[in-house]
């Protein structure tokens, strides 16, 4: 059956070559969206895991007052979680973040070291939702030990709609991705449909003997399946190492940019994985085309 | 064994090709049907395999109607009949080899054992070495033969050859002729159609006129007395 298979699709290669390559192209670029889709959840949680609302506190706050601050924050039941950052603990987050550079840490400015007196304490909140900033930036906002700017303003930074636009964009290319999947998906299907018409209605003298000579359905269609499986199969394949070469090729560009949020390169178990599942999935694909064309010519 | 009562078969231009034919053959004779292109000879073949159905009557095989055949039975049945066709219905991409190897794939027969089996058909059809030829490649007797071999290698019940011996030599004729003798000798029930009345003697014989039979050996209405009472007649 499969040398069957085989030999048709030697026979056309043509044929073939237009089946495997429209499902390849769809495989590239349900992989490379299954890529986004997962790096935009990461980024989403990043975002999700961090400190979302900073307020900085003046010189002269008391411990008791923090606690006070950080009390009436966690009884509104909105806050995740709140902590206090002392001065010392700011510059050790400051000296990570900017690594060795000598030119941030002041060691080459007329400026001088940086030290723990320059940067304020700060009080850190991870809010459940980011509705719920607006309540909480009204308690800091009301709070005396937050500092304010000279023009009154207080030092609050919340990225009110960092996370909900993140959120946005991520259902947004989700959508998009499942859309041109879904369209390209029905263009694989609809190619391999035709693909394996053309061949049954070409073979119709054969088929049609080997019926007079006693063969059931399920004996004439089968290497027409396995061909469509096979179409979906290397198509999958195909598609998934073209996604993977990308993937790599962007890997240095992208691993500058996303440091600390995604782990780059990805670990190869996770693309094995992606490959399993494309392969299964649009060999499935390829059978189900593979049906509709042979139930079409099984039902005449 | 195969009992044709009172059909009919009326194709939709309105043609009658059978005309209320009725005929009963016993496991393991050979039948000789005769008649003038037309007379309803290949359709006979063809509804024995259910490629037609009759427009009125019944056939029966072995006890079973093949009108009353659900399609998932009708393989059975065209397994139980071998057919040679007219037109040989050889595979013309497949050599003789894989042509006689499909009629036994698709019984399941054991893949290890498709070789052997080949190899001896084509013995005993005598084209030992054809097997990796192409029907382009054969002559119109080694195309009979081949077709011979695809009807029988699946070891039929029952053998229909539809004009196996037309378009052929007198001697490859003979030869073909002899090859479904053998074939019957080893136990098949077969039927084979012909305008050649050497091959009467000695078999039962059904003449066909116009879609009707006007003679049957083995009734009283003799085929020949028929042929020569007929002749009579024009004569006058």
């Amino acid at each position: 059956m499969i040398n069957t298979a085989l030999k048709n699709i030697r026979r056309s290669p043509y044929q073939a070559l237009a089946a495997v390559s429209m499902t390849g192209l769809t495989v590239f670029v349900v992989s490379l969206f299954a890529l986004v889709s997962l790096a935009s959840q990461l980024i989403l949680t990043s975002f999700e895991t961090k400190p979302q609302v900073i307020a900085y506190l003046a010189d002269e706050h008391k411990p008791e007052e923090v606690n006070q601050l950080i009390g009436d924050l966690t009884t509104t039941g909105l806050v995740k979680q709140a902590t206090y950052v002392s001065k010392d603990e700011a510059l050790k987050i400051y000296k990570e973040s900017v690594g060795n550079d000598p030119l941030l840490l002041g060691t080459v400015t007329d400026l001088g070291i940086i030290t723990a007196d320059v940067l304020p304490a700060s009080v850190e909140i991870t809010a459940k939702s980011p509705d719920n900033f607006p309540t909480l930036v009204s308690i800091l906002e009301r709070s005396k030990i937050v500092s304010s700017t000279p023009n009154g303003q207080k030092e609050i930074d919340f990225p009110q709609d960092v996370i909900s636009e993140l959120t946005a964009w991520t259902r947004a290319i989700r959508t998009a991705g499942l859309i041109l999947a879904s369209i390209l998906s029905f263009n694989s299907v609809i190619t391999i449909m035709i693909i394996i018409s053309m061949k049954i209605a070409n073979r119709r003298y054969e088929i049609g003997t080997m019926k007079l000579l006693g063969a059931k359905g399920a004996f004439i269609i089968k290497p027409y399946l396995i061909e469509s499986i096979l179409y979906g199969a290397v198509g999958g394949v195909i598609g998934w190492l073209a996604s993977y070469i990308a993937l790599l090729y962007s890997t240095p560009f992208l691993a500058t940019r996303l440091v600390g949020i995604i782990p780059l390169p990805v670990d190869p178990l996770i693309m094995l994985a992606l490959l399993a599942v494309l392969v299964v999935s649009f060999s499935s694909l390829g059978l189900f085309s593979g049906l509709l064309a042979a139930v079409r010519f099984l039902k005449r | 064994m195969i009992v044709f009562d009172q059909v009919t078969k009326v194709y939709s231009t309105g043609n009658t090709i059978l005309d209320n034919v009725s005929f009963h053959i016993k496991e393991g004779e050979f039948v000789v049907l005769t008649g003038a292109s037309g007379a309803g000879k290949t359709s006979i073949g063809r509804l024995l395999i259910r490629d037609l159905l009759p427009t009125s009557g019944s056939i029966t095989i072995e006890g079973a109607d093949l009108a009353k055949l659900k399609p998932g039975q009708l393989p059975d049945l065209r397994r139980k009949v071998g057919v040679v066709f007219q037109d040989y219905k050889i595979i013309p991409d497949k050599t003789v080899f894989e042509n006689i190897a499909l009629a036994l794939e698709i019984i399941n027969y054991p893949g290890k054992q498709i070789a052997d089996r080949v190899h001896h058909l084509l013995d005993l059809v005598g084209i030992p070495e054809k097997d990796n030829l192409f029907p382009i490649q054969l002559s119109g007797g080694e195309l009979q033969r081949a077709a011979i071999a695809r009807a029988i290698v699946s070891e039929p019940k029952i053998l229909f050859a539809d004009e196996p011996t037309g378009n052929l030599d007198d001697a490859t004729a003979k030869d073909i002729y002899q090859l479904l003798l053998e074939i019957h000798n080893l136990g098949t029930t077969v039927i084979m159609s012909t305008h050649n009345e050497k091959f009467l003697p000695g078999h039962r014989h059904i003449h066909l006129e116009k879609g009707k039979i006007v003679g049957d050996s083995a009734t009283s209405a003799h085929p020949k007395k028929h042929n020569e009472q007929r002749a009579m007649k024009n004569d006058k």
